[in-house]
């Protein structure tokens, strides 16, 4: 019970967090970075302590948690390719461009 | 000369909307009170948990009640994405390709939508098979299901579903509504006659032919959103 | 009941903004996105006064099917409102070369 509302009350921080980040970063990169990490582990622990709360839920509860930890990494992964698709220059001079080599194979390949 | 005429319309438009609407009071319960025995809403909420055992009463008066707007609804769906299929549909002519729309997804992306792809078919499945005690029903599994099938479309490229399939899923869905229907003409007195056992309130087997029916409505949107997405997706050009 | 009637109020200002925008935009694409948030501040409406049957046809074909329609035909024709819609237009707005 206590457990859940504290899991409850850490969730929202880190969702506060998470939505504090996107608003204060500087590009899309910056921002993407705040708003998966910080809003994946909030919203797991939000719902997992909504299923310590009320514990007839708490399989549905773990079922959502386990949808949020495989969709929300990879929603995030691919508006970031979108993003470098897109060439949206990051907020500092970028000095290593890791990403870009397996890019233009990829881009052979089709 | 022109725009007089349209506002001298809109003005006649108009002025017959507004009397036509002055009888309606917006926002007052036109139905009456609920607890008024005489009131259509009154019957519903009273009588639906004990005549039917459905504890759902939406999906009580879509399926049974207002069976016949619901058939008449997926017959509209299967019109609008009949009348798409028409629009888009040309022979594979000689030099034509298919073009990709959709640029190729990272293997992450692919992996991940394997992934999630029967986790979304199955709670498509679960909104539509228990349509008669949690909130949902046909239509909205059907769309689950077509958005995870969209999924799929999206992170292979070449991820085909084969429309013969799903010409056999549709109309067999579309016969079993009609045919319990009818089933229900033969046995009782009117189309759509509830002629199953009701059972126990809050079972899965109870509300007589309203899971049934939902099943068949939920495999039927699902078919149809999922042709229609195939058939945009598919767009055969000159490359 | 307070707190509800604010975030109502709230959403309902959202949903105004977003409804503006997606008519006055020329950009399609932003237009298609903004009625997405439509349909989500709608299906959010729906569930609060109680309809979450609907709430969910909302969510399932408002937010995800219909936007993915609309982009997918604005990948086939042209982005802008103002633009003579051709054939065999070349890609336009990839700059990823």
């Amino acid at each position: 019970m206590y457990i859940g509302y504290g899991l409850v009350l850490l969730g929202s921080i880190f969702l506060f967090l998470g939505s504090l980040g996107i608003y204060r970063m500087p590009d899309v990169y910056n921002r993407l970075q705040a708003g998966t990490k910080a809003t994946t582990l909030g919203a797991m622990s939000l719902i997992l302590g909504v299923g310590f709360i009320e514990p007839e839920w708490l399989i549905k509860t773990l079922f959502i948690v386990i949808f949020i930890a495989i969709a929300n990494p990879l929603s995030s992964h691919a508006l970031a390719r979108a993003a470098y698709r897109a060439n949206l220059t990051p907020f500092m001079k970028k000095k290593m461009d890791a990403y870009k080599s397996e890019f233009h194979q990829e881009k052979k390949e089709d | 000369m022109k725009k007089l005429l349209v506002l001298l319309l809109l003005a006649v438009v108009g002025y017959s909307l507004i009397t036509a609407m002055m009888g309606v009071k917006f926002g007052e319960n036109r139905l009456g009170d609920p607890q008024d025995e005489k009131t259509v809403s009154a019957y519903y909420l009273n009588n639906t948990t004990q005549k039917l055992s459905v504890s759902n009463v939406i999906t009580a008066i879509v399926v049974n009640y207002r069976g016949l707007d619901t058939l008449g609804e997926v017959s509209v769906l299967f019109l609008a994405s009949l009348g798409l299929g028409s629009i888009l549909y040309r022979k594979h002519k000689e030099g034509e390709e298919e073009v990709a729309i959709l640029k190729p997804s990272s293997q992450l992306l692919q992996a991940g939508s394997k992934l999630i792809f029967p986790a979304i078919l199955m709670l498509g499945a679960y909104v539509f098979i228990h349509g008669h005690l949690t909130p949902g029903g046909g239509f909205q599994g059907g769309a689950i299901i077509a958005t995870g099938f969209l999924l799929m479309m999206m992170a292979y490229q070449d991820y085909r579903v084969s429309h013969s399939v799903l010409v056999w899923v549709e109309s067999l869905a579309g016969i079993t509504f009609a045919g319990i229907g009818m089933w229900g003409l033969l046995l009782g007195n009117t189309f759509l006659e509830n002629f199953l056992p009701i059972g126990t309130l809050n079972n899965l087997f109870s509300g007589g032919i309203i899971p049934i029916i939902y099943i068949a409505v939920g495999f039927k949107v699902a078919a149809e959103l999922t042709g229609v997405l195939d058939t945009l997706l598919n767009i055969k050009d000159k490359h | 009941m307070m707190f509800e009637a604010i975030v109502i109020i709230i959403l309902a200002v959202i949903l105004l903004a977003a409804a503006v925008y997606a008519v006055m935009q020329k950009d399609l694409l932003y237009a298609v996105i903004a009625t997405g948030v439509i349909s989500l501040i709608l299906s959010v409406f729906f569930f609060i006064m109680q309809a979450p049957d609907v709430a969910l046809t909302e969510a399932a074909i408002g937010i995800a099917l219909t936007t993915i329609v609309f982009i997918i035909t604005i990948r086939n024709t042209s982005r802008r409102e103002d633009e003579v819609p051709m054939d065999h237009e070349p890609d336009r707005n990839e700059n990823d070369n």
